[in-house]
């Protein structure tokens, strides 16, 4: 090789056509494919989602007779969507125009604690909703009575000796315990796995870089 | 946006935008995506300039912050850093420019990391050492060495080809 770089770079670069613009057509309607563009609008779209789900399922359990499922799915899905609303509007003030090193960080850093917020409210969740679930049910009107307490009534007719406190069975109780106790264990894999699917090229790449920028930085 | 936004702000530094988005792309259809992005972003962020550091520096930051987080979703994206053999992508993009030379060395940059395409783009752009850092991020002392090594990487992989 005898050229060097540096002139293969200018002389290539001297031809008139080597920096011909492309054409740009309605640009204010482009639909953005930036990464950070592209999480604020899916953000913004599940949020949405959620809130209409959330507001669905409140008129659905009154019409079916589970009002205390929809209430609690409600009221925890609210939270939901304003814990992830105030993480939007941090994801809103991060600056394009600051280094690479700053800008992926501030763009990692914000990855991060929305995973994190997310898995440790995922633990929760789950639980949560199985429980309004199991209280829908349980206050559920059947013939003039809870179906939880006509269930109790149907149970101590086929087996007398069941052991219960507070008019529960003892085995009902331990049951939906270890449930409990199981999904907030899965809780927040059950959330980081999802998360991976959608979201683990991303998650891979932006660490790849951010390793190489930080040897740079050492 | 409007037009004399990108006849003014925008089309005196298409240059900059043009090289760095061919390093990052490797097809044309990439290329003019990642074109359009950089400038949507440049005028969407445009109320952000503060005027700290010159409006040239501003877009390569812009411009290559964009590169980096686009995310494409394509078929062996890996295939760069693996193989050598010609895709039909690098065929057509092969022929970007009319200058045989600044088409390989094009294609051999393509072949580096993310970050040393960052690098060697702002050297060869005669930025200062301080400068590459400050649009990067990092430390100016490495970047010398770090220019140094991309240079050899470079050679190599032009070795042969270039008369």
């Amino acid at each position: 090789m005898e050229k060097s770089i540096e002139n293969i770079w200018k002389e290539g670069f001297l031809k008139s056509d080597a920096l011909v613009a492309p054409k740009i057509n309605n640009l204010y309607n482009q639909k953005s494919i930036h990464i950070i563009d592209k999480f604020k609008r899916m953000f913004k779209i599940n949020l949405m989602a959620i809130v209409a789900f959330s507001f669905a399922f409140l008129v659905v359990s009154f019409i079916i007779g589970i009002p205390i499922t929809g209430i609690i799915f409600f009221v925890t899905l609210s939270v939901l969507v304003v814990i992830n609303k105030r993480l939007l509007n941090d994801l809103e003030k991060i600056d394009i125009g600051i280094s690479s090193y700053q800008y992926l960080k501030a763009f990692n850093q914000w990855i991060n604690k929305q995973v994190s917020i997310n898995k440790r409210f995922s633990r929760f969740l789950y639980p949560i909703i199985f429980m309004s679930l199991v209280l829908g049910f349980w206050f559920k009107d059947a013939e003039g009575m809870p179906l939880g307490e006509r269930l109790v009534g149907e149970i101590l007719v086929g087996f007398p000796d069941t052991y219960l406190i507070f008019g529960i069975p003892l085995i009902g109780i331990v049951i939906v315990a270890v449930i409990l106790v199981l999904l907030f264990l899965v809780g927040g894999r059950i959330y980081k796995w999802d998360l991976n699917i959608v979201y683990g090229r991303l998650f891979k790449k932006l660490e790849e870089l951010m390793t190489d920028i930080e040897s740079l930085r050492s | 946006m409007s037009s004399d936004f990108y006849n003014t702000s925008i089309l005196p530094f298409a240059g900059i935008i043009i090289k760095l988005c061919r390093a990052y792309t490797s097809s044309q259809q990439d290329f003019e995506d990642y074109y359009q992005e950089v400038c949507l972003q440049i005028w969407r962020s445009k109320d952000n300039f503060r005027e700290e550091s010159q409006w040239s520096t501003w877009v390569y930051r812009i411009s290559l912050n964009v590169c980096l987080t686009l995310l494409k979703k394509k078929k062996n994206n890996v295939q760069h850093f693996v193989s050598d053999s010609i895709t039909a992508e690098e065929t057509e993009n092969n022929y970007a420019f009319s200058d045989e030379s600044l088409n390989l060395l094009y294609d051999a940059i393509r072949k580096l990391s993310e970050i040393d395409r960052a690098v060697i783009m702002l050297y060869l752009e005669e930025k200062s050492q301080k400068e590459i850092a400050e649009i990067i991020g990092t430390n100016p002392n490495n970047i010398g060495v770090r220019v140094k090594r991309i240079k050899t990487r470079l050679k190599k992989l032009l070795d042969g080809k270039i008369n």
